[in-house]
């Protein structure tokens, strides 16, 4: 027993060696390098996106945290528990507390409306205060806050009130002395309505019960922000969502900027699909190399079995090189992987201001799973059928069966790809999208590879003697030339899929938010200021932007019943609020249900009447971003009393054309019939609306105007004179935040290029590999050919017009595929109109021949360029 | 004396798709040890096929075959591949080299399969004793025929198996090197004892072994010691 346990334990070293022996002779005479590249192509990409995607998303956690001057915010209309508070400290998390507020601020000169915001000492946990001595001064970071007894306020109070830095300004009974200019605070732009109301003004905590301005029933936001560690945050996360009974929220960055999360979700579904498509092609080439490597190890096998070796030793010894391989492919991948992500950050320094955190070795465990998933499921199964091999091949090699014609190697592959694409996507609408997508063109395929071989041979009695060999040499290698289609249509597929959906999604995103998106709201502007403010903005040459009339409307009744309320069944959806709502926020109905945003407050379903108020504005152009998709717009010379609704909101609130609609307007009902639908483009930052009326239906209602403007660098010194000359106009300032969104949507964009061109990479590997797949056949066909006679013209022909030929089958199958994939994926999973690209009808097709011909052609060239002699030696040896 | 390899009644059809094909019948069949036997016959008589069962690299549809006193027949391929290790040498037509390794490195293989910590130097000495000292780091096609048989050669000795099958050695060789390669086959078989099966075509090659069994159609038709093939060697043509 022991003696034979000596035996096997001395065996594995034994046969490890010979195993090393191999892997470096094979890796010397180039049998490998095709196989380990593949491998180090799957790990390469998938630690190189991972490692990217991770810091990426690290520094926008931390930079978004900074929105949020904390890393998660509860919030509330009324105090949460001080319990919660003490409770945070406890679990070792740092804590801050807010209160925000819209108030009159007086000095002697005049007053002006603010908003106020107390901060506790420790605020801002995340970000920095920014501060200087004078109005438009130099900046500097100062986080102590405002000391008792001191405001800071942001320039433009100054001129509002006819002050200047150390004068005194009274806030209700308080007074409090100017003692900085605030310039920036982190989370300027996420209380809605309370920080909207006008230019801040900051103020300690404790100084509140002294301005006895908060009494029972005022607006007022309380929030207690957090920082510290991801996984303590979560815990109390858990035990706050225990307590609070829905009356307050708990929010990290991700629910504040829908526009900036849509553009991360893509962006992220993008890298995702990019990273799988990369490692199912190198999938697909390694179980291809794999292949290859393993008919060319049968002999191998069968030699070593007639020196004794056991079956389960040749599986040692072939686990042995996967396994060599694997460890090689996971460390240069990793390594390549790491210079990869490292050459990303490069490229994009001016894109990525901020200091990327170091990555986690996540990425790294990543791509070795992956890379062992790959193996396991691509290469390990042809190379451990090797065991099957007869020892009987040494003498008889006609008489035995290749060990790989089982379904073995299908089952683990298909097998494995499925581990991988959920396992990645951690999405099933993405897996069966994808997997659909495959099925479809294998099930395209089997129906396609019956019409070639009948139409190959009958187009081959007509043709000329090239074009049959040609048809003869696919219909010989029927089995090969489906499976060369395949992975062709396959691989031409993945590119055309990523192509498309790349240039989509950038348009898309320019479209978003073009170089001359409007970065300032102007609001609370009265129909006797709009003359002159238009006035003021051509002097100071500004483009000026059109002013919508805007007032709040409650939607009361639908053709004569109570309006259903549009968000009853998803309150996720609240979150939709568009530029416009939010800047409305100010000048919204105390009795809002839309105040439970800003707020976070208890949701009011015990209410017997809910109205919903929105902004509303009348027009007589579309607005430019809205497209009507049912009815038509109302000519110039309108009937008053029609309403356009935007499309998915009439379908909550099931509203069609025709339909009279009631309308509270500032306590008067107005009646509407629907005229037409439209589609809104919700995230391009800029003046949308739920319903526009016809011109003349609401112009006695007494609305306030909005419009915007673009004031880039200086230009915005501009905003003081503005405000000097129209004290009552609110300037809502999201040049942060478009900026912000313009920088993540260019690393995004950046980031889809390079994973497009990894794939690309895969792509071509794949394509080589499949080529290679059947080069010993054909140096030996081709041999036995010439030696018959025939010409080197005739089979170069020959070979361009069969690889031409699948390369256009394959081109064929993957533009389809490809269109097909699209449809869902945008409307699924990318939230995009699909449209079909016409020009890829013809380019797929074109490519497809023109590449398969190409590389097929340039790769087996060799094949008629050697002797047939040396060639028919060699294989015979 | 004991048998190195008997054959009882062996018999061997392969399924084909125009019904059973018979290639071997009723074949018996007894070996001594260091005995040296020719088995001869025309293509397709079933040689190849005889060496293949009695070297325990397929199985038997019927009969018993016992390898070094071992029935070959009640193993299965896991044991049969051992017992190659253990006691069984080959040289064949096509040399069977693998290519990726160096002539060194081939005639090591199965030394090392044996855990022999010697390998190296053992291989590299059969290498000096058939004339390759000077190829040790070659690879299969940097070799020219006959060298490549002699790595073959040097690679079957290596095992220190007991008996040592040949399949058509000279098969793909020029007459003289041919010659050379068959001459130093036999001198080493002498020196280390060896049970030798030689499967040839070429009864001239035949003759320089004790015994000849010639196969007709899957039968043994003659079975005889040299001396004596010698003799009747030309009547059995007739």
């Amino acid at each position: 027993m022991s003696e034979s346990a000596q035996t096997v334990s001395a065996s594995a070293t034994t046969l490890m060696r010979v195993a090393l022996r191999l892997l470096w002779r094979d890796w010397r005479g180039g049998e490998l390098r095709l196989l380990l590249l593949a491998m180090v192509m799957a790990v390469t990409s998938v630690s190189g996106i991972a490692l990217f995607t991770d810091r990426l998303e690290r520094a926008l956690v931390q930079e978004s945290a900074t929105m949020l001057a904390a890393d998660r915010v509860l919030s509330g209309r009324q105090q949460p528990p001080r319990e919660w508070l003490q409770e945070a400290a406890q679990r070792g998390l740092a804590t801050a507390e807010v209160q925000a507020f819209a108030s009159m601020v007086f000095s002697d000169q005049g007053n002006l409306l603010v908003a106020a915001k107390a901060v506790s000492e420790a605020y801002p946990l995340r970000g920095e205060l920014r501060v200087s001595d004078q109005p438009f001064g130099a900046a500097y970071t100062d986080n102590d806050g405002p000391a008792r007894g001191e405001v800071w306020v942001e320039s433009r109070v100054l001129p509002g009130l006819g002050i200047d830095v150390g004068d005194t300004l009274y806030v209700g009974d308080g007074e409090f002395v100017v003692s900085r200019v605030l310039v920036q605070e982190p989370d300027r732009q996420q209380g809605g309505m309370m920080d909207n109301a006008g230019p801040r003004v900051l103020m300690h905590l404790d100084d509140v019960p002294v301005t006895n301005i908060i009494q029972p029933g005022s607006r007022v936001s309380y929030r207690y922000l957090f920082a510290g560690e991801l996984a303590a945050l979560d815990v109390y996360a858990d035990w706050v969502r225990e307590q609070s009974d829905g009356d307050f929220r708990l929010r990290d960055v991700r629910d504040e900027s829908q526009e900036v999360s849509e553009a991360l979700a893509r962006g992220e579904s993008f890298l995702l699909l990019g990273s799988l498509f990369a490692v199912l092609l190198a999938g697909i080439a390694i179980a291809l190399t794999a292949r290859r490597y393993s008919e060319r190890h049968f002999d191998y096998a069968a030699i070593m079995k007639t020196l004794g070796c056991t079956s389960n030793q040749i599986s040692a010894i072939y686990f042995g090189i996967l396994l060599s391989l694997l460890i090689i492919a996971v460390v240069v991948g990793s390594l390549l992987g790491w210079l990869v992500h490292e050459g990303i950050l490069i490229l994009l320094q001016t894109v990525i201001p901020i200091a990327l955190p170091a990555a986690s070795l996540t990425p790294f465990w990543l791509g070795a799973l992956t890379a062992f998933i790959c193996l396991f499921a691509f290469a390990m199964p042809p190379l451990l059928a090797l065991k099957h091999t007869s020892p009987l091949r040494v003498l008889r090699k006609d008489l035995v069966d290749a060990p790989l014609s089982t379904a073995l190697p299908y089952v683990f592959g298909i097998a494995g790809a499925l581990v991988l694409i959920v396992w990645y996507s951690q999405d099933l609408l993405i897996s069966v999208i994808l997997v659909g997508a495959v099925a479809g063109v294998a099930l395209l395929l089997s129906a396609m590879s019956y019409l070639l071989l009948r139409t190959g041979s009958a187009a081959g009695m007509r043709a000329g003697s090239a074009w049959m060999l040609a048809m003869s040499a696919v219909r010989r290698r029927r089995r090969q030339s489906v499976l060369q289609v395949l992975v062709f249509s396959l691989t031409i597929m993945s590119l055309l899929i990523l192509a498309l959906l790349r240039t989509d999604l950038i348009n898309d995103w320019q479209a978003q938010l073009p170089e001359d998106t409007p970065n300032h709201f102007m609001m609370n502007i009265s129909d006797s200021q709009v003359a002159g403010m238009q006035t003021f903005l051509q002097e100071n040459e500004v483009d000026a932007n059109p002013f919508y009339p805007m007032v709040s409307a409650g939607l009361l009744t639908v053709n004569g019943a109570p309006a259903p309320h549009p968000w009853d069944d998803d309150d996720d959806e609240q979150g939709r609020s568009t530029m416009t709502e939010r800047s409305g926020d100010n000048d919204r109905d105390a009795d809002a249900d839309r105040q439970d945003t800003e707020a976070g407050g208890a949701d009011a379903t015990d209410r017997p009447q809910r109205v919903e108020n929105r902004q509303v504005t009348w027009t007589a152009q579309l607005p430019p971003d809205n497209e009507v998709v049912a009815g038509s717009w109302w000519a110039e010379q309108s009937i008053p009393g029609r309403v356009s609704v935007e499309r998915d909101y009439a379908e909550r609130i099931d509203v069609n054309l025709g339909d009279e609609l009631v309308f509270r307007v500032n306590e008067q009902e107005v009646t509407a019939i629907v005229d037409n639908m439209r589609t809104v483009r919700w995230d391009n930052m800029q003046p949308n609306f739920f319903f526009i009326f016809s011109p003349g239906t609401l112009d006695h209602l007494g609305a306030t105007y909005l419009s915007t403007l673009l004031l880039e660098g200086q230009e915005k010194l501009l905003l003081n004179d503005l405000l000097r000359q129209f004290p009552t106009i609110v300037v809502l300032e999201v040049d942060a935040l478009i900026e912000q969104i313009q920088s993540i949507i260019a690393q995004v964009s950046s980031a889809i290029e390079l994973i497009a061109g990894l794939v690309l990479i895969a792509g071509a590997l794949v394509l080589l590999s499949c080529v290679n797949a059947t080069l010993d056949e054909r140096f030996r066909e081709n041999a036995i050919l010439r030696t018959l006679g025939a010409g080197r013209k005739l089979i170069m022909t020959s070979l361009l017009i069969e690889f031409a030929f699948i390369g256009l089958l394959a081109g064929v199958i993957a533009t389809v595929g490809a269109e097909l994939s699209l449809y869902y994926l945008q409307s699924e999973v990318f939230q995009q109109e699909f449209a079909l690209h016409y020009w890829v009808w013809i380019a797929g097709p074109l490519a497809g021949t023109v590449i398969i011909a190409g590389l097929g052609f340039a790769a087996t060239r060799k094949v008629v360029n050697s002797s047939p002699l040396a060639v028919l030696r060699q294989l015979s040896a | 004396m004991t048998a190195m390899i008997e054959a009882r009644h062996l018999s061997k059809q392969v399924a084909t798709s125009e019904g059973q094909l018979v290639i071997l019948k009723d074949i018996s069949l007894s070996i001594d040890a260091a005995e040296a036997v020719a088995i001869v016959g025309v293509s397709g008589s079933g040689k190849s096929t005889l060496l293949g069962l009695m070297a325990g690299l397929d199985s038997a549809s019927g009969g018993d075959m016992l390898l070094d006193g071992q029935n070959l027949s009640t193993m299965d391929e896991e044991e049969r591949a051992q017992l190659r290790g253990r006691s069984v040498g080959f040289v064949f037509q096509s040399f069977q080299l693998l290519p990726s390794l160096t002539a060194l490195e081939n005639v090591m293989l199965p030394i090392e399969l044996k855990n022999d910590r010697d390998a190296r130097q053992k291989a590299a000495n059969l290498l000096q004793r058939v004339g390759l000292e000077s190829r040790l780091q070659h690879y299969p096609n940097q070799l020219s025929g006959g060298e490549q048989q002699r790595v073959a050669i040097a690679r079957a000795f290596a095992s220190q198996a007991k008996i040592l099958f040949a399949d058509e050695p000279t098969g793909n060789l020029d007459a003289a090197t041919g010659a050379r390669v068959i001459d130093l086959l036999f001198s080493l078989n002498a020196e280390f004892g060896t049970t030798l099966v030689l499967v040839t075509h070429d009864d001239r090659l035949a003759q320089r072994c004790g015994r000849m069994v010639r196969l007709v159609a899957g039968e043994i038709t003659e079975d005889v010691s040299v001396d004596v093939a010698a003799n009747v060697g030309d009547a059995a043509h007739v």
